[in-house]
């Protein structure tokens, strides 16, 4: 029985596609699930081994990144929502701002870019955290991947309460390219299920780089 | 009731944005914020304000407010109310999430400081008087939405109207119908018998006799896309399975699948409003690619613009200048193709004088789709004509009509770019597509319904409701729901047996979708007006049966009655220029000098400020460009993508435009754009057979010989096509390029741009620009063309006038068939463009890292820009080999340093370098 995997899509998703391939490369039965589906009660979020929110702009980024896709997991599919976490959840970009907005990581933030702006960089290098032993980050640690980066809002700020999260990724140094505290890329909850980046691995030249985390989620599942 | 939810950082600590903002604007104590609008339904309860505040300030060091009227000092700057504000939706969606019933959203920025600048420095830079208002007392909302009413058609007796009166009538009203075209209404209504015409038909022909819709001009000159079309048909191409008569061209792939290739410019609304004309254009041309064969996905996309020099001010008062376009350009571009979510295959930014009153904004797309699907679609009598998408508002009509609309009725005379509405019917018509939903579809783009549902129901006659197209206001008069310009909207032609099937997937999407009428074996164009005819009626209607209810009628029209001919115009040849100047002789410190400022130009400079914030690899199908380099991010002279799944083929797109080669000689930069192209797309590994290409003409209408000059580049380009075999199979005109101004007419030179679209089965075998080992040669090869006339180095020395180089076509042939056959001698290659030879080396050093030991040097063998030509990396043992047709120069060799030294001295100097990577910036941000 192949590992199934949820991949939520929202109106303003756009990387739906590559995120799919990605999964079913590494074996996993990856399916949508539309946000009208959902809030129908035709489809559930939580039906899956793996919840994944790939990256896009849902609702447009309207009232901020994440904004409206974090109030309907908040609200409509909070239970739902709860139950994915307690397995592999992956956000990438948009879908680790709304992972953010939706809880899973305390009460970090992802801000506004230094620069002011979006940043397109095709061959941004990432150094996974040797300390984290999150099953997405089996066997990676210490490793720098490069894959790209496209965002305007990434900018981690830590929150002021106790960490709540632990650092998956950091850029390399003096590459930074939104202004992240402590160059940190990609963080995990505690318990290392939740794992939320900004930067794109499915869009990665290098199939290895490409699959590497989402061969990762799929193993822990199997 | 209406509340206001301030959004703002908490403690006034701004974020970087307005930081930098307050920096640029020498404002130390500068804030920024946005206020929600939001008007509900009846009275929400404190509790329920609590909840909408708590999810706006969702975000780390933010601090909500809520009913606080605009503080004294503040300026804030709102959409006017015709112009819908895209978030109104998100802000409805929230509130339903949130279990609370709103109406509308609005959203403003508010500026602060104790600065008395702030008021001016906001009006200069951050406001448009054509859709926005300004504010600096709290303003005071009946309500958020858009305000409309629905009149009756005016009516006109056209029978006993003389010359005088029809002519008046014609220009009436903002609509643009001459004297000839009003004598064909006339014809009309005496046809048809009627006691009268209706403004709906006369706003509905002006639009479909437009040179926008109806391209009077190309065929008032002989029928010039005609002469482009039976090229391309001599030739007989096998790639092609579309051309010219779809949304865009269609070129076959491999395995079943094809490519649509679409570039379109948006220039008159460009010049108004930066932002919104720029969000419209790459909107447009990728509603193209969707709506083209049964529907394609799009899978790149390309962005040209040309300005006015940004130091120097608007030619029109009032309208913004060159640095504020593009600063505008940048962040429409970005909002729109990152949202979309398709990837930036290539951007320029040119600033040329004559740009500078209306500027040259062209958006380009390529998509993927079945051959299955390639053709383009007919609908059958008994369809339904369904419309989706976005709303329908009072917007983007004729300019002068809509500010005459008075009082009551909300306008905007530009359209306003919403991206998320499509983004969610892009996948669900792949869906339809694949699902068998669809007989047709079309986008609904200039000149608005009237256009798509006259241009799709030809085939066989069509009837529409105006009364079922949901719109932005409370109502509108039925011509202006015909001709809104609104955009997000496309229309399809679905099968009843389909329609319940379509309307599931659009729900599941979220796309909001009305059925408005039906396509009828009648070969009229038919258009009325009856609120009391529903849309479930009207699918439970007879498919064969217009309703016998029709409310009011706009019109009811044979399509046989709508054509009308165009008066023939003759055109002589146009003239030529003669006489190539020379380059001046100058030493290594005069060399290294002029190389400073070539690479500190715009055509040559990084332009990393605007292109770094475009994504380039959403989709995952990125394989090269549109940068390159381990040292510095050069932009490469192509793009390619491997667009099928599990398949290594490749999609190969570069482009090519010279303005200042167009100002010289029209005719003979037509053929060296075009040799140039394809020569660029050869070097990169494609066959000749597997380019085509897509045109672009921006034409003045008021500058001496402009005619001659249109007729000339078409039959170039005509004769290019047949000499190669390469097809265009797509194109727009746009022959409206001469602006009245406060200075006199500014008409932009004669041109066009043409972006070639190339295949190969695997990826791997393109070549690279990226230089491979210290110890190779670098060697130019190709056609020479020392002309300094169009170069940038000759502008920088004022040789700008004279007569540029004439290829010989026999001679391009033999370049590539030879360049064909040596491809396997290349390490490395790179397209010979602007700042020609010391160009591609400055770019390769920072690109590489890697530095040049020129054998010798002149200001022509640097400097000209041999543009069917490039440089290319050769190992030692192998530049005997390269064979004679390629013209082969040896310019020197690549050494471990960083420079070019001519000598021992760098000419690469550290100024050079900063140019090259600050110029850009320094000149528009």
């Amino acid at each position: 029985m192949k590992p199934t995997v949820n991949v939520l899509y929202l109106p303003g998703t756009n990387c739906q596609e590559e995120t799919l391939a990605a999964f079913a490369a590494v074996g996993a039965t990856p399916r949508l699930r539309f946000a009208a589906d959902l809030l129908a009660g035709d489809e559930r979020l939580d039906d899956a081994d793996i919840l994944c929110i790939p990256g896009g702009f849902s609702f447009g980024d309207h009232l901020g990144a994440g904004a409206v896709a974090g109030a309907l997991l908040r609200s409509h599919l909070a239970d739902q929502f709860e139950t994915c976490r307690t397995r592999p959840l992956l956000g990438i970009c948009n879908g680790f701002q709304i992972a953010v907005r939706g809880g899973c990581f305390g009460n970090v933030g992802l801000k506004v870019n230094t620069s002011g702006t979006f940043r397109n960089e095709e061959n941004q290098r990432h150094v996974v955290d040797e300390e984290n032993d999150s099953p997405w980050l089996a066997g990676l640690g210490g490793q720098t991947l490069v894959f790209p980066c496209a965002h305007g809002e990434g900018r981690f700020h830590p929150g002021s309460e106790g960490a709540s999260y632990r650092v998956a990724l950091r850029y390399e140094k003096e590459s930074n390219p939104d202004g992240s505290f402590a160059d940190v890329a990609g963080i995990t909850s505690l318990d290392g299920l939740s794992f939320g980046l900004m930067d794109h691995p499915e869009r990665a030249v290098d199939p290895e780089v490409r699959l590497a985390f989402f061969e990762n989620g799929v193993r822990a599942v199997r | 009731m209406i509340h206001k939810f301030s959004v703002r950082s908490a403690g006034g600590t701004a974020e970087p944005d307005i930081r930098e903002l307050g920096r640029s604007w020498e404002l130390d104590d500068l804030q920024l914020w946005r206020d929600y609008y939001v008007e509900f339904d009846g009275t929400p309860d404190p509790a329920a304000l609590a909840q909408v505040a708590a999810v706006l300030g969702d975000q780390l060091d933010v601090e909500v407010s809520v009913d606080q009227p605009l503080e004294p000092g503040a300026v804030q700057v709102a959409y006017k109310r015709g112009v819908v504000d895209n978030e109104s939706d998100s802000i409805i969606t929230v509130c339903a999430l949130l279990g609370v019933k709103a109406r509308a959203g609005k959203v403003a920025t508010t500026y602060r400081s104790e600065s008395p600048r702030l008021r001016d420095l906001v009006v200069s830079t951050r406001f448009n008087a054509t859709i926005e208002e300004l504010h600096d007392e709290e303003p005071q909302y009946d309500t958020l939405v858009p305000q409309g009413h629905y009149e009756s058609a005016a009516r006109y007796d056209l029978r006993g109207l003389d010359d005088t009166a029809l002519a008046e009538l014609g220009k009436a009203d903002g609509r643009n119908l001459s004297l000839a075209q009003m004598k064909h209404v006339q014809h009309v209504q005496v046809t048809l018998g009627d006691e009268f015409v209706t403004d709906v038909l006369l706003e509905a022909l002006d639009a479909r006799w437009s040179d926008h819709c109806a391209h009077t001009t190309w065929k008032s000159l002989g029928s010039l896309l005609s002469r482009l079309v039976r090229a391309a048909e001599d030739v007989a191409n096998p790639n092609v399975l579309s051309m010219f008569h779809d949304n865009a061209g269609v070129w076959d792939f491999y395995d079943g699948h094809a490519l649509a290739i679409k570039a379109e410019t948006h220039n008159g609304p460009s010049a108004i409003s930066g932002y919104f004309g720029q969000l419209t254009k790459l909107g447009g041309v990728l509603r193209d690619i969707l709506g083209t064969g049964l529907s394609a996905d799009p899978i790149g996309s390309f962005e040209y613009t040309a300005l006015g020099e940004p130091e120097a001010p608007a030619p029109i008062k009032g309208r913004p200048d060159a640095r504020r376009l593009a600063g505008e350009t940048i962040r429409a571009i970005k909002e729109y193709g990152n949202t979309f979510g398709v990837p930036m295959m290539s951007s320029r930014m040119t600033f040329h004088p004559a740009y500078r009153a209306k500027p040259f904004a062209l958006g380009g797309s390529i998509g993927l789709l079945p051959v299955s699907a390639a053709q383009r679609g007919t609908p059958r009598p008994g369809d339904f004509v369904v419309l989706i998408g976005g709303l329908t508002g009072n917007e983007g009509i004729h300019g002068a009509s809509a500010s005459s609309a008075g009082a009551t009725m909300d306008t905007a005379s530009v359209q306003i770019g919403a991206p998320l509405e499509q983004v969610k019917f892009r996948k669900a018509l792949i869906e339809l597509r694949e699902e068998g939903c669809l007989s047709a579809l079309t986008d609904v783009g200039g000149a608005g319904l009237n256009s798509a549902v006259g241009e799709i129901g030809e085939a066989c006659g069509v009837w529409i409701n105006t009364a079922l197209v949901p719109l932005k206001t409370a109502a509108l008069p039925m011509w202006r729901i015909l001709l809104s310009e609104s955009q997000e909207r496309m229309l399809l032609a679905v099968p009843p047996e389909h329609q319940e099937r379509a309307k599931k997937i659009l729900d599941r999407h979220m796309v909001r979708s009305t059925v408005i009428g039906r396509f009828a074996d009648t070969g009229r164009y038919h258009v009325f007006h009856a609120p009391d005819l529903t849309e479930e009626a009207l699918i439970a209607g007879s498919p064969d049966e217009v309703p016998a209810h029709q409310g009011e009628v706009g019109f009811d029209v044979s399509y046989e009655l709508l054509d009308i001919e165009v008066e023939r115009q003759e055109v002589g040849p146009p003239p030529r220029p003669s006489g190539v100047p020379s380059w001046p002789a100058l030493g290594s410190a005069e060399l290294a000098g002029l190389l400073e400022q070539v690479v500190s130009d715009a055509e040559v400079a990084s332009q990393h400020h605007a292109d770094s914030q475009y994504d380039s690899t959403v989709q995952g199908n990125t394989w090269y460009g549109p940068h390159y380099g381990t040292e510095h991010s050069v932009r490469t002279a192509y793009w390619a993508g491997t667009p099928v799944a599990g398949s290594p083929a490749a999609a190969v797109v570069n482009t090519a435009f010279n303005p200042w080669m167009f100002d010289a000689d029209p005719v003979a930069a037509t053929r060296q754009m075009f040799c140039a192209a394809l020569a660029g797309q050869v070097l990169a590994g494609v066959a000749v057979q597997d380019v085509c290409m897509c045109d672009n003409f921006y034409t003045p209408h008021l500058s001496e010989n402009w005619r001659e000059w249109l007729v000339g580049m078409v039959d170039e380009l005509a004769g290019l096509v047949r000499h190669f075999g390469v097809p265009l199979i797509s194109g727009k005109d746009s022959s409206a390029g001469s602006v009245h101004t406060d200075e006199g007419i500014v008409s932009v030179p004669p041109a066009v741009f043409l972006s070639a679209l190339g295949k190969v089965p695997h990826r791997d075998g393109l070549l690279r620009e990226q230089w491979t080992a210290p110890g190779n040669v670098l060697v130019r090869i190709g056609l020479s063309t020392p002309s300094p006339v169009g170069t940038v180095a000759g502008r920088k020395l004022g040789l700008t006038t004279g007569a540029l180089d004439d290829l010989a076509l026999s001679d391009v042939d033999s370049y590539l068939a030879a360049l064909a056959a040596s491809r396997n001698l290349l390490r490395s290659g790179a397209r010979i463009g602007a700042g020609g030879v010391a160009g591609a080396l400055a770019q390769g050093v920072l690109a590489s890292g890697t530095g040049v030991l020129l054998e010798s040097a002149s200001a022509e063998s640097l400097f000209a820009e041999h543009r069917v030509g490039a440089v290319v990396e050769v190992s030692p043992d192998d530049v005997g080999r390269l064979p004679a047709e390629l013209n082969p120069v040896v310019v020197g060799t690549l050494s471990p340093g960083a420079g070019i030294l001519l000598e021992g001295t760098d000419l690469f100097t550290p100024a050079a370098r900063d140019g090259w990577l600050n110029s850009f910036t320094a000149r528009i941000a």
